[in-house]
């Protein structure tokens, strides 16, 4: 799931004791697995750069509360999704949505057209888009279990510690989510 | 036959499961739901991840760094006080356990004789209370052990008898401790804690008894197996929860005399 840092224990004792540049290390050898996840949940790149910031800063507000016997990579990644859940969750990005689904330019490709002839739909521009469409299509507790899951090959008890839920609830979340993406996806399996 | 559902059949996708592949070799139907199942998931393509080159964490440490606060002094002490209060709690909590047990002691001692004399009972007269050896284990000390030891095997080398005689010398010593874990998980019906406790006891028992002795394939075999079942993982979420709620005490009574 994360890379283990040797040095990261060292160097959060170096922060808790005032130096604030050794949080500079942990930010450059995480940055990247945290971007990832968040790339993967928010699926747009400015968004996920946002995410990484936002949950490093996080990351050092509560860095006096850090186990210091945990793993920081496995910490910080948790903060990363949970940012990542809230920024998919939040009113901004299904504002966003609606205006993306709204614009007709857009909506040519986003939306499933059954009339859609099978040379069409077997674009692999308009293919992304339809299951870019039916990922939005999930709630964003079951987008980011499906992504941790499918993409982030986390296992049901690393999805419910990342996302602070019951394992039972990781699991059904990751089901339904499976089952939403299928039936939305229905219509390219003929072309397949 | 009791068919897979689809719920099963998702499961089996994600975590391969022995009996569902047993199912399907012998099921065409649920063999079939299992292919178009695994068709559909693989073909969903995700749009590609963007690059990120070497200087990506430095450039994010240069856009957070000017809003972080140093953090000062008071915090740490205020954190080195919580430390202190956490140990001070400890320390009385075990001071009490050893005034109650030699209290007990003393009280037996003083007792026994008197009760003889002043009532003069018969020999046959229920003897007094046995005193009890009281093994007391604290789970989260048990799965901070069994962490360390998983955290220490996943990183050996191989090839280093002197890195593998330690850890089998920890992993039996880690084994009876465990047994009374498991023991207590099941009493208090706690699935998986009790699942995380058989894991670790299969690994505990390969590591301490290995027919042969432990060869650098065979630690080679185990961290594999470390690696591929995120046995590490649980064992650090029943940690952090453990650690949540207040300390869990195992008490395990044993028959006879100290």
């Amino acid at each position: 799931m994360v890379r283990m840092g040797k040095n990261d224990h060292a160097a959060v004792r170096a922060i808790l004791a005032g130096d604030k540049e050794a949080y500079g290390a942990l930010v450059a050898s995480h940055s990247e697995s945290l971007f990832r996840v968040a790339f993967r949940i928010t699926g747009n790149e400015a968004d996920a750069d946002d995410v990484v910031q936002e949950a490093f800063l996080r990351g050092y507000q509560k860095l006096e509360s850090f186990e210091r016997r945990s793993n920081f990579g496995t910490w910080i990644y948790r903060i990363a999704v949970r940012c990542a859940l809230d920024r998919i969750s939040a009113p901004r990005a299904e504002s966003r949505r609606v205006a993306e689904v709204s614009d007709p330019e857009q909506a040519e490709v986003q939306v499933a057209d059954s009339a859609a002839s099978p040379e069409r739909l077997l674009l692999s521009g308009e293919i992304l888009a339809l299951q870019k469409q039916a990922l939005r299509n999930l709630t964003p507790m079951e987008q980011a279990a499906f992504t941790l899951r499918h993409l982030e090959d986390c296992s049901t008890e690393e999805i419910a510690a990342a996302l602070s839920i019951a394992p039972n609830a990781a699991k059904q979340a990751v089901f339904r989510a499976v089952q939403k993406m299928r039936s939305q996806l229905a219509p390219l399996r003929m072309n397949r | 036959m009791k068919h897979l559902n689809e719920e099963e059949l998702i499961e089996h996708y994600y975590k391969s499961n022995a009996s569902a592949e047993r199912h399907l070799d012998h099921c065409a139907e649920c063999a079939a739901a299992f292919v178009a199942l695994h068709s559909d998931l693989a073909a969903i393509e995700f749009p590609a991840l963007p690059n990120r080159d070497a200087a990506y964490g430095e450039r994010v440490w240069a856009s957070i760094s000017a809003s972080l606060p140093r953090l000062e002094a008071p915090k740490q002490n205020r954190l080195g006080w919580r430390l202190l209060r956490g140990l001070s709690y400890a320390s009385a909590f075990g001071l009490l356990l050893a005034c109650a047990f030699f209290a007990g002691r003393q009280w037996e001692h003083g007792h026994q004789p008197t009760t003889t004399v002043a009532v003069k009972q018969p020999q046959s007269q229920p003897a007094a209370k046995t005193p009890e050896r009281v093994v007391v284990v604290v789970l989260s000390d048990h799965l901070d052990r069994s962490e360390r030891l998983l955290v220490e095997l996943k990183h050996t080398d191989a090839n280093s008898q002197e890195m593998i005689n330690p850890l089998r010398d920890q992993a039996r010593s880690l084994l009876a401790a465990n047994q009374l874990c498991r023991r207590q998980a099941r009493k208090q019906d706690d699935p998986a804690l009790t699942a995380a406790l058989d894991r670790l006891d299969q690994l505990f028992n390969q590591l301490a008894n290995q027919p042969g002795g432990l060869t650098p394939a065979a630690i080679t075999r185990l961290q594999d197996q470390l690696n591929s079942d995120s046995l590490l993982f649980e064992v650090r979420v029943l940690r952090s929860k453990v650690l949540d709620q207040k300390p869990a005490v195992i008490t395990r009574s044993y028959g006879g005399t100290i």
